[in-house]
């Protein structure tokens, strides 16, 4: 069985998350959009305000002199409900092919953080077509807000955010 | 025409921006879920460290209605996407009615994705109702596009009776 240690992410992780979130893109056949990089990483979430936070999970190294090895991470950060106030929102989780089986090892931690920092509730989206992990998350109280609120997902990617920015012709 | 100003909001504005939730809310039938104070509001906004961000839209005295100045506001906070980066989340967003029309939303859009591109924002995010019709042309006409329909993505919650009892387990 699987021993992990989890402890929060600390500047020399950047590479090790980095490389866990080009391998989980790779499972989903979109290694290619991965464009952040380490430096992005490491001032986002290192620096005076930190845009994201990490939770890394470690393996004892092959020999008991090894440093350990990084084998998952969770990434989270807070949002606001103007009803009801702090979110906890798990935006992504993955421990490694080999230590499969195992991604909710970042479950209990993560839930203890929301209650910890005064959060009202934690949210996370999953892929619709992905019933495994639907089932999974409603079997623990979880509420699809798309289905019973209706709500829809909008973006305005750079482009439009640019047009919008600069004065337009009325 | 409406002569307004839009300014970052500040510690004194939190009873405006409740009393804006609380309209908006009420337009949705959904006032009494509004469980948040003005304390809340203080502290998760002007403390150490801000949990949101807002705006607020205000026209001079003599143009207000029951004596509210500040008339409009859009809140919004940071949120960071692991393969590009960081993103500008716009979570409420509400004119009072007998304002609307006079561009006002338009330039609250305008500063936010003005705020988007200098914090080196990927994009903007946000929810719209899908029987919100109004709201998704005014979005779509702007060039935002319906992620829940390109990409199947579907938004879940678990609220704090359940995180409690998962921490019980």
């Amino acid at each position: 069985k699987m021993e992990y240690k989890l402890r929060k992410a600390e500047p020399k992780d950047v590479s090790d998350i980095l490389r866990l979130v080009k391998e989980l893109a790779k499972y989903e056949e979109m290694e290619s959009q991965v464009t952040l990089t380490e430096k992005d990483l490491l001032e986002d979430g290192f620096g005076e305000t930190p845009f994201y936070h990490c939770i890394i999970a470690e393996t004892p190294g092959e020999n008991s002199s090894d440093e350990p090895d990084v084998v998952g991470f969770a990434m989270y950060y807070f949002t606001y409900d103007p009803w009801v106030g702090k979110q906890l929102y798990l935006e992504e989780f993955y421990v490694m092919d080999k230590c499969r089986g195992s991604e909710n090892v970042f479950e209990p931690h993560v839930v203890q953080l929301a209650m910890k920092t005064r959060c009202t509730g934690m949210m996370f989206v999953v892929a619709e077509n992905n019933q495994p992990s639907v089932q999974f998350y409603k079997r623990r109280g979880a509420e699809d807000l798309s289905q019973e609120e209706g709500w829809r997902l909008f973006r305005f990617d750079k482009d439009s955010l640019v047009k919008m920015a600069t004065p337009a012709e009325e | 025409m409406a002569n307004f100003v839009l300014r970052s909001a500040e510690p004194k504005d939190v009873s405006d921006i409740l009393r804006l939730i609380k309209e908006l809310a009420k337009f949705e039938e959904m006032e009494e879920k509004v469980m948040l104070t003005e304390k809340d509001l203080l502290e998760d906004g002007f403390g150490d460290h801000p949990f949101y961000h807002c705006l607020v839209a205000e026209v001079p005295k003599d143009q207000t209605t029951e004596g509210f100045s500040v008339i409009g506001f859009a809140m919004y906070y940071f949120t960071y996407d692991p393969w590009i980066g960081k993103l500008l989340y716009l979570e409420d967003f509400y004119v009072m009615q007998e304002f609307r029309g006079f561009g006002i939303g338009s330039q609250i859009l305008k500063v936010l994705s003005k705020i988007a591109v200098k914090t080196r924002c990927s994009s903007m995010h946000f929810i719209v109702a899908e029987n919100n019709k109004q709201s998704i042309e005014y979005y779509k006409r702007r060039g935002a596009a319906d992620l829940s329909l390109e990409e199947g993505w579907r938004l879940f919650e678990i609220q704090k009776k359940d995180l409690v009892k998962m921490t019980a387990k």
